[in-house]
């Protein structure tokens, strides 16, 4: 997976996760299958989609919420 | 700058090397130990093949411990063991010593600073329990004070072998039972027995409906308007009252004063000697929240514990002499009445029954 | 220092033999004023019979979603010590071995950025730093990985493992426990420190059938320590335990199988019979032991109660050798983790243990996803209904 590939996986990952702000709590297995039929026609791995998650988590443009299970979210103050 | 702050930064650095903690003696017979024996509740030495001796001093601890506790053990372990020690399962303290004249002082002191030496051999073992009230948002009752009441009034078992066989306690604030509790001689568990109350307001800012829907073990949850936005409702009548819906919506909070307590469960075990492990078992269905001493949990688990000494065979577990002696008559000496609680309503309940005509009359 | 609050029910629980908590409490506070705090408050909830932690609330460090529970003050006003009171989860050295040298750092590191409170353990065994603040959260993780230790597991993630003393200190192990946690913790760090899963999924590790991390009981992977061939008997050794206890009855006569017996004065032993309890070895240490082709069995599907109930591990691979598989770095059993997992990840729902899913589907649409064979260890008995779904595949 190149950089720009990787970041559009990245925006389309986020754009997911703020659509639903509210509504859907997403497992990251949740996004990695989402992803994965996203991105069926470039031929993205599963650790390809997890590499993605764990740049924006690293970069705290998305982090952890826990509420029985751990999802996925956008940080409080962004 | 920022760059550089980013570059020192430690992560995903793993588990530590416990090769760096093992004491010489350890190291050299690692996997070459040849059996071991116990000298006293407080003690026992493993015997390598090469000969070589490792002696263990067991202590108590009640698991929350202030740091003047760990420099207190450490003051041990570097006065007689060369700065060696491990922790239990049932997070007891073990002083690990390689010479043999060294244990008997070392016990001195720790008795002398008022610590706990015992749990080796047919005793009552430390008792494995939860955060209870000083730190857990779902706990039906506190855990710390209602082991240290029981371990008070059982300390006698802990220091002394005078019981059939060993016998394991556990104690679990709820039902999440954190800890290994559903598999204990005797297992204490804080419970619920009402349901959960509804803020629809929060729900519909923290919960995920179908989440919260999907935690009910016994599907009371459904999914419900509220003032025209979606929300849910509960089945009062198949409630079991768990909690699990809490854990996943905080607007579902089932914590209540008068109806919080305790169950009590007898008879698990988790070791396959002999039998098979098993879960425990219910006794009683229900003692109140009774702070800061829960008489009814401590006299209640004291009246199993006597008729167990009285009854069983040696070498029997709790479990093990109640098979023996059969249910009925478990009630029968304990006095512990056997309600319509006792009868099981959950999955797998038809398994429970006595499809034969054995009784003992 | 006087005490900031008056605690009349919790000073109860200073009396009595056995070590109090409270007193550790009290020490706590003695170098981490906050934990004051936290006395104060635990004794309203001993007046109230009631808990005073707010449900919800994050805490966490950055890049990792797992080794931090948040834990929040009903009462931030009153007790401002606690208003933020988390705790910290670091994975603890295998077989819970240490040194005092990291104790007393931790303890100090406890007193400086914490409520001078820890745990040893947690129920799944790491070690606990309680009493932190989000805004401390930062230092602490760099301060304890400075003495080479990570943060431990929560959420749905890989939990941390554990396992028992094993070959360290313990006759009875019939595998290296300590070794092969190391090294599994140290390949799943990932899925350890950023939850993926559909909700917890624990690995424990016992040497023998005692069990003493009761990983059949709690682990949603057990791995207990077994042999395949003969009890070694050491007849001498026989005789001088018979001289001391009537070994007939205390141990022949409660062995599961009824294989062994006396012929003479020499013990026999039905190995083919013998489903290595453990019984045996652990009345006669000095006499018996386990044979040499030494691995584990591998339960799977253990749980506490939530959601659908409690269950216990079920045999999914009774002889697995550890010990061979060790020179490969665990190959095959990473393998079969892999699998596992997989099937876990495309059929498991929200919330569901690796055990429940099995429930759910069935042991056989388990075993095909996961590429094991059906064989009769493991099941009790063969079914005893009639309601047989036939397959094709069977013409």
């Amino acid at each position: 997976m190149n950089d720009e590939t990787k970041k559009k996986v990245e925006d389309k990952i986020l754009g997911l996760v703020k659509e639903y702000v509210g509504k859907k709590r997403f497992k990251p297995i949740d996004i990695v299958k989402e992803m994965e039929k996203e991105f069926a026609s470039e031929g993205l791995t599963k650790d390809d989609i997890k590499a993605a998650l764990k740049d924006l988590m690293d970069e705290e443009k998305l982090v952890y919420g826990y509420a029985g299970g751990s999802f996925l979210t956008i940080p409080e103050n962004k | 700058m920022a760059e550089e702050v980013k570059k020192k930064r430690l992560t995903d650095i793993g588990p530590h090397d416990y090769n760096e903690y093992l004491s010489p003696v350890i190291k050299k017979n690692y996997g070459k130990w040849a059996y071991h024996e116990i000298l006293d509740p407080g003690t026992m030495v493993h015997v390598a093949e090469s000969g070589d001796k490792i002696y263990t001093v067991r202590m108590g601890s009640p698991r929350l411990v202030s740091g003047s506790f760990v420099r207190d053990i450490c003051d041990i372990a570097d006065k007689y063991c060369g700065g060696h020690l491990r922790f239990t399962t049932r997070n007891n303290v073990e002083f690990l010593i390689e010479d043999e004249k060294n244990v008997s002082p070392l016990k001195k002191d720790l008795e002398k600073m008022g610590y706990n030496v015992g749990g080796i051999g047919n005793i009552v073992a430390n008792i494995v329990h939860t955060q209870g009230w000083v730190h857990c948002h779902t706990s039906a009752s506190d855990a710390s004070g209602v082991v240290k009441s029981v371990m008070d009034e059982l300390y006698e078992y802990f220091i002394e072998d005078k019981l059939p066989s060993k016998v394991r306690i556990a104690f679990a604030c709820c039902l999440n039972m954190c800890g290994s509790v559903s598999s204990s001689d005797i297992a204490i568990v804080g419970t619920h027995r009402k349901p959960p109350r509804i803020d629809a307001e929060r729900l519909r800012n923290l919960c995920e409906i179908p989440s919260t829907i999907a935690a009910c073990p016994t599907n009371s949850i459904r999914p419900d308007t509220v003032d025209g936005k979606p929300g849910v409702k509960v089945n009062e009548e198949t409630c079991v009252f768990c909690g699990s819906c809490y854990t996943v919506c905080p607007a579902m909070p089932i914590a209540n004063a008068e109806n919080d307590g305790l169950s009590i469960w007898v008879g698990g075990k988790v070791s396959n000697a002999r039998t098979k492990p098993t879960f425990s078992k219910l006794a009683i269905p229900f003692i109140p929240n009774d702070p800061p001493r829960w008489p009814g949990v401590v006299n209640a688990v004291k009246t199993i514990l006597n008729e167990y000494k009285k009854g069983a065979e040696p070498g029997e577990r709790v479990g093990e002499w109640i098979d023996r002696i059969g249910w009925p008559r478990f009630f029968k000496l304990t006095g512990f009445p056997f309600t319509k609680y006792h009868i099981d309503d959950f999955r797998l309940a038809e398994t429970t029954m006595n499809y034969s005509s054995h009784a003992r009359l | 220092m006087g005490k900031k609050h008056q605690t009349p029910l919790l000073d109860e629980l200073k009396k009595g033999k056995w070590i109090s908590f409270v007193r550790e409490m009290e020490r706590a506070a003695e170098k981490s004023e906050r934990t004051e705090d936290l006395l104060g408050q635990v004794e309203e909830s001993y007046r109230d019979k009631v808990n005073h932690w707010k449900h919800g609330g994050m805490a966490g460090v950055r890049g990792y979603g797992a080794g931090m529970v948040g834990r929040f003050s009903e009462f931030p006003d009153k007790y401002p010590g606690i208003k933020e009171c988390h705790s910290m989860r670091i994975i603890p050295s295998a077989g819970f071995f240490y040194n005092t040298d990291f104790l007393r750092k931790l303890a100090d590191i406890s007193e400086k950025h914490a409520g001078g409170l820890l745990n040893f353990h947690g129920a799944t065994g790491n070690i606990q730093i309680l009493g932190m603040s989000q805004a401390e959260a930062e230092d602490v993780f760099q301060a304890v990985a400075e003495l080479g230790f990570d943060l431990g597991g929560s959420g749905s993630d890989l939990r941390t493992p554990s396992c028992c003393a094993g070959q360290a200190r313990c006759e009875f192990a019939n595998y290296d426990t300590m070794k092969i946690c190391r090294h599994l913790t140290e390949e799943y760090l990932d899925e350890l420190h950023r939850p993926a899963f559909n909700y917890k999924f624990k690995f424990k590790f016992s040497g023998c059938a005692n069990d003493c991390v009761a990983s059949a009981a709690r682990s949603d992977l057990a791995f207990i320590g077994t042999w395949k061939d003969k009890i070694k008997i050491n007849q001498e050794e026989v005789k001088n335990y018979k001289k001391k206890f009537d070994v007939q009855k205390y141990v022949l006569d409660k062995c599961p199988t009824k294989c062994m017996w006396f012929e003479g004065e020499n013990l026999v032993i039905d190995d083919e019979n013998c489903v290595k309890c453990m019984h045996c070895i652990n009345e006669l240490p000095k006499a018996l032991k386990a044979g040499d082709e030494r691995g584990c069995s591998i339960l799977i599907g253990a749980k506490a109660p939530l959601v659908t109930g409690p269950r216990m591990g079920m045999m999914l691979v009774p002889f697995y050798d550890v010990n061979e598989d060790a020179k490969n770095d665990y190959e095959w059993i990473k393998s079969l983790i892999s699998n596992m997992w997989e099937f876990w990840d495309e059929y498991g729902v929200s919330r569901e243990r690796i055990g429940e899913l099995i429930g759910r589907v069935g042991l056989n649409t388990f075993l095909e996803g996961i590429g094991l064979e059906p064989i009769p260890e493991m099941v009790e008995h063969p079914r005893s209904n009639p309601f047989i779904k036939f397959t094709e595949d069977e013409d």
